[in-house]
C-alpha cells in the first residue's frame, strides 16, 4: 500500500490486488522518521483511476467470450499480467480517526506523513481496541470483529447517555437492543422497555422455550391485562398530561377537569365511577361537559383504569423489583394508538416522579419506534430534562427520519445497521459523532446482523461488529401467511 | 545479477499465423529485447526518465510523400462504381505500434507490438494474433546491432548491409517500419488468394522501405494470388488545389476515384509502386487514399476492392480488419505503466519524471508538450 493523497481528513491510499483491505478496516500509516502514525479507517474502496483503462476494457471486452472476435497473445515477457495487476489496483478512501505521537493517542492530525517513507499496514480491531483503551469493567459482549475476536463495550458507556439503534427492517436492530437490555440487567441496571410489538415479552425464555437465567428479572406488563391502575395512584399532573396530550383535551375543559379532580381528591373519591358522576353533575358549560365525557369514556374504554385496588398494579412496586437489575417490559402490542399514548404518559410520568423522589437511582429506557406513542414535546424532554433525572434512553427505529435532528446531534452512541435508502442515510448522517461520508459509505454495505458502532462506547472510532446470537425467544419475527407446514 | 525472464511461446489455436510463430524472429526478438534491457541494469544509475508526451509510432511515415500526377488533365476524374463481389476471400491486416517508454542516461527505452487480424468465412468472425509488447533499450552502443537484426529479418538477408544505422531519435520509427515489413512479407508468403491490408501507402525508396524490397513483397503476394491494398488514413492528395478526398464526396458509395495521370515523386529515389485511388466505400464523411499494386490489371484491382466490401465489414469507408489490427497493436497508458513496472520488478529500474524546463522557466506560460 502506498500513500497517495491527503485532503482535509481524507487520505487516499493506493492498494494492490495482493493486499486485502475492505471497507471499515483500520490502517496505520507509520512515518518512522517522525515517529508518528495516523490511524485511518477505510470508508470506500474504489478502482484506481489508471489512464487507458477504458480503452483496454473496450478492446478486451470480446476476448474469449465472443465468437465474433477471438485471438491470442504472444506475450513472452508477460506484460499482460502487469497490466491486469494495474487494472485491479484500488484506491482506498480513508478517514483519519486519530494520530499516534510516540505511541500516545491524540485526536488531532495536524501533521502530514511522508508519502515515500510511510509504511502502511492493517490495524486489527483488537489492536485498535487495546490502543484506545476501552474500559472493560462492565463488559457487554456485542459480538465479534471482522477478525472474529470478541468485541466488548463497557456498560458505563451507556450510562447517562442517549443511544440510537437504527437500521432498515430485518437487519438485527431489535436483536441488538435485546442484547443490550439483557446485558444491562445482567450488570444490575434497571431497564424499562416500551415494547411496541411484544418482542421483549419472552426475554425470560430461552430459544428452547424453557426459563432462562433472566426469568426472575424480566417483568412483562400488558395494559388492560396485568397492568391496570386506579385513579388514586395517579397524580393530577399525570392525568392532565394524558388528557391534554394523548386525548387532546382543550384548555378550558382541562381547567374544569382540574377542579373536578381536586374536588374528588379532597373527598378521597378518585374512582372512575365518581369521576363520571362528577362530570355529569358538575356545573359547567355543556360543551365542556361533552368534551370531558368523551375523554372520560376513552379512559374507561382503554381498560387501563380500574376502581378495584386489588386489580391495580403499583408501578412503584414494579420498579422496586428491577431496582438492582431487571427489566420492566411494557407490552404495547395489542394496544390502540390512543391507549398506547395513555399508558406511555402514565409510565413516564410515574417514572419521573420516582426519580425525582430519589426512589429510583436511574433507569435505562428502551423505546421501540417511539414516534408511534411519544408526544412531540417528550422528545426534547427525554434528551435534556429527563436525562438529568436519570432516564437514559435508547431509541430503536427503522425509520430514522422519525427521530428529530437534535436527537441525532445529542446522541452519544449510535448502533447503525444497514440502510440503502439515500434519504434514510441522510437522516442518520446528522449524528454528530461521525462524518457524513463514513455513515453513508459504511452503512450501505453492512451485511445483516452487522452493526456500525459510533460514539462514546467505541471512543468515537467507528467499528463494524457482527452482533452475537442470543439464546432467547425473539418473538420479533413477522407472522407469515405462507408458512411452511411441518 | 539479472534473471532471465522465462517465457513460453503461446500455442496456436488458430490456423493462419502459425507460420509466424514457427519462424525464428520472435525468439530472436525476445533475446534481443532482454539483452538490450539487461544493459540498463549494468549501468550505475538505473533511472528511467518518463517523457512528458507519449511518442507513438504507427509504422506509417509521419510525412506523406505526395505524388504529382503528370499528364493530369484538369477536372478529368474517373469515378468507378463498385459492386460487392460475393466471391469468398480471406482478408488479413497487419499493424505495428511502438511507444517511447522513457529515456535512460544512455539511450531510449521503447516498446513495440504488432497485431495481425484476419477474417475468413470459415471462422464466422475475426481472429487476431498479438505479438509483444517487446521493450527495447536502444543506446549508441547497441543500436547498430538492433537495427541490423530488424533489417536482416524484415528486408530479408538479400539486402546487403550498406545502409548506415539511423540516429537514435529515428530508431523508433525505423524499427517499427521494419517489423511491419517483416510481418507483411510473412503474410504475403503464407497466404493465398487473399486480400492483404496495409496501413499506409505503397510508396518505396526510403531507407527502411527500399524499392526493390517493396517490389519483391508485392511480387510475392501476386505470385500467390494475393492482392495488397494499402489504406492511408491521412492524405494530402490534391487536384487543382482541391483535396481529392473532398472531391469524391459527390460520388455515390461504394466507389473509387481514379486519377488521370501518372504519379511522380518529388525526388528520383522515391517510387510509387501502387496505383493511387481515393476510396469511398460507405456513406459517411470519410474517404481514404488507397494504393493498389500497379502491376495488377486494373480490372483485378477493382475486383479486389469489390471482394473487400463483400467479405469485410466496412464502416466509414475503412475495413474492420485493418481497424482491429490498429486497435490491437496500439498501446494504452496503462500498458506503458505495466512495462515500467515489469522493468522495475525484473531490472530494478526506477521511473522518474524529469523536471519540466518549460514550466521551470516560464511558469504558467510554459505550454510544453504536456499542455497547459
Amino acid at each position: 500500500m502506498r500513500l497517495y493523497r491527503k485532503e482535509g481528513n481524507t487520505v487516499h491510499i493506493l492498494s494492490f490486488p495482493t493486499e486485502n483491505a475492505e471497507k471499515g478496516d483500520y490502517l496505520l500509516i507509520e512515518d518512522p522518521k517522525q515517529n508518528k502514525a495516523l490511524i485511518t479507517q477505510i470508508i470506500d474502496v474504489q478502482f484506481a483511476n489508471v489512464p487507458g483503462i477504458l480503452e483496454e476494457l473496450l478492446r478486451d471486452s470480446t476476448n474469449g467470450s465472443c465468437e465474433h472476435l477471438k485471438g491470442q497473445d504472444f506475450d513472452p515477457l508477460e506484460v499482460a499480467s502487469h497490466v491486469t495487476y494495474i487494472q485491479d489496483s484500488r484506491l482506498l478512501v480513508c478517514k483519519i480517526r486519530a494520530s499516534l505521537d510516540n505511541g500516545k493517542l491524540s485526536p488531532t492530525s495536524a501533521w502530514l506523513p511522508s508519502r515515500s517513507q510511510s509504511i502502511i499496514k492493517q490495524l486489527p480491531t483488537t489492536s485498535l481496541l487495546n490502543l484506545i483503551k476501552i474500559n472493560h469493567g462492565l463488559p457487554i459482549q456485542l459480538g465479534e470483529t471482522k477478525e472474529q475476536a470478541p468485541l466488548n463495550i463497557d456498560a458505563t458507556a451507556l450510562d447517562g447517555k442517549l443511544n440510537i439503534v437504527t437500521g432498515k427492517k430485518e437487519t438485527g436492530k431489535s436483536h441488538l437492543s435485546k442484547l443490550l437490555v439483557l446485558s444491562l440487567l445482567g450488570h444490575g441496571a434497571p431497564v424499562v422497555v416500551l415494547d411496541l410489538n411484544g418482542e421483549y415479552a419472552h426475554l425470560a425464555f430461552g430459544a428452547d422455550g424453557k426459563n432462562n437465567e433472566f426469568n426472575n428479572r424480566v417483568h412483562v406488563l400488558t395494559p388492560g391485562e396485568n397492568f391496570r391502575v386506579t385513579f388514586a395512584q395517579m397524580k393530577l399532573r399525570v392525568i392532565l398530561n394524558v388528557l391534554v396530550h394523548a386525548l387532546n383535551l382543550p384548555g378550558t375543559s382541562a381547567r374544569e377537569f382540574r377542579r373536578i379532580w381536586q374536588f374528588l381528591d379532597e373527598r378521597a373519591a378518585l374512582t372512575l365511577h365518581e369521576l363520571g358522576e362528577a362530570i355529569r353533575n358538575w356545573r359547567c358549560n355543556q360543551h365542556v361537559r361533552d368534551a370531558l365525557f368523551s375523554r372520560y369514556y376513552a379512559l374507561v374504554n382503554s381498560g387501563f383504569f380500574t376502581d378495584n385496588p386489588s386489580e391495580a398494579v403499583s408501578l412503584e412496586d414494579c420498579f422496586q423489583k428491577i431496582r438492582s437489575g431487571g427489566a420492566l417490559v411494557v407490552n404495547l402490542r395489542e394496544t390502540s394508538l390512543v391507549d398506547r399514548q395513555i399508558v406511555v404518559e402514565y409510565v413516564l410520568g410515574k417514572l419521573l416522579d420516582l426519580l425525582t423522589q430519589q426512589k429510583l437511582k436511574a433507569v435505562f429506557l428502551f423505546a421501540e419506534e417511539a414516534h408511534l406513542y411519544l408526544r412531540e414535546t417528550y422528545w426534547d424532554d427525554i434528551v435534556t430534562r429527563m436525562r438529568h433525572f436519570g432516564v437514559f434512553t435508547t431509541f430503536v427505529t427503522n425509520q430514522p427520519d422519525t427521530i428529530r435532528e437534535n436527537i441525532y446531534r445529542q446522541a452519544d452512541n449510535v448502533f447503525l445497521f444497514n440502510f440503502t435508502n439515500e434519504h434514510d442515510l441522510e437522516a442518520v448522517s446528522r449524528a454528530a459523532k461521525v462524518d457524513v461520508e463514513t455513515v453513508k459509505s459504511l452503512a450501505r454495505d453492512l451485511p445483516a446482523h452487522h452493526c456500525l458502532l459510533l460514539g462514546t462506547a467505541v471512543k468515537d472510532f467507528p467499528i463494524v461488529a457482527k452482533v452475537k446470537a442470543l439464546n432467547v425467544q425473539t418473538m420479533g419475527q413477522t407472522r407469515l401467511f405462507f408458512t411452511e407446514k411441518n | 545479477m539479472i534473471q532471465q525472464t522465462q517465457y513460453t511461446p503461446t500455442p496456436s489455436k488458430y490456423n493462419f499465423p502459425q507460420t509466424l510463430q514457427d519462424t525464428a524472429l520472435p525468439t530472436r526478438f525476445i533475446e534481443l529485447s532482454l539483452r538490450s534491457i539487461k544493459n540498463i541494469a549494468n549501468q550505475d544509475a538505473t533511472l528511467l526518465y518518463q517523457p512528458y508526451e507519449t511518442i507513438t509510432e504507427n509504422a506509417e511515415p509521419a510525412e506523406e510523400i505526395t505524388p504529382i500526377f503528370q499528364g493530369q488533365t484538369k477536372l478529368k476524374l474517373n469515378t468507378i462504381p463498385l459492386k460487392p463481389s460475393l466471391m469468398e476471400t480471406p482478408i488479413t491486416a497487419v499493424d505495428v505500434s511502438s511507444i517511447r517508454i522513457g529515456e535512460t542516461t544512455t539511450g531510449i527505452l521503447l516498446a513495440i507490438r504488432a497485431a495481425i487480424v484476419w477474417k475468413n468465412q470459415r471462422h464466422h468472425g475475426y481472429r487476431y494474433l498479438r505479438i509483444g509488447p517487446f521493450p527495447f533499450h536502444i543506446t549508441e552502443e547497441n543500436k547498430a546491432e538492433i537495427y541490423q537484426l530488424f533489417r536482416q529479418y524484415s528486408l530479408d538477408t538479400l539486402t546487403p548491409n550498406t545502409t548506415s544505422t539511423p540516429n537514435l531519435l529515428h530508431m523508433q520509427t525505423r524499427i517499427t517500419t521494419l517489423l511491419e515489413r517483416w510481418l507483411q512479407m510473412n503474410i504475403a508468403t503464407h497466404s493465398q488468394n487473399s486480400l492483404i491490408l496495409w496501413d499506409g501507402s505503397l510508396t518505396a525508396g526510403t531507407s527502411d522501405s527500399p524499392t526493390h524490397i517493396i517490389a519483391q513483397l508485392l511480387e510475392t503476394a501476386r505470385n500467390r494470388f494475393n492482392t495488397v491494398l494499402a489504406f492511408s488514413k491521412i492524405t494530402r492528395l490534391r487536384l487543382s488545389g482541391h483535396r481529392l478526398t473532398d472531391l469524391i464526396q459527390k460520388g455515390k458509395p461504394p466507389c473509387l476515384l481514379e486519377m488521370d495521370g501518372y504519379p511522380v515523386a518529388p525526388t528520383n529515389t522515391i517510387h510509387f509502386l501502387g496505383n493511387i485511388y481515393v476510396a469511398k466505400l460507405t456513406h459517411g464523411n470519410c474517404s481514404f487514399r488507397l494504393d493498389i499494386d500497379r502491376k495488377l490489371p486494373r480490372e483485378q484491382a477493382v475486383e479486389a476492392i469489390q471482394r473487400l466490401i463483400a467479405n469485410d465489414q466496412v464502416s466509414e469507408s475503412y475495413p474492420e480488419t485493418l481497424r482491429l489490427a490498429h486497435i490491437y497493436s496500439t498501446f494504452t497508458a496503462n500498458e506503458v505503466i505495466a512495462i515500467q513496472r515489469l522493468l522495475a520488478q525484473t531490472h530494478h529500474l526506477k521511473t522518474i519524471t524529469r523536471p519540466n524546463i518549460r514550466r521551470l522557466l516560464f511558469g504558467p506560460f510554459g505550454k510544453g508538450p504536456e499542455g497547459g
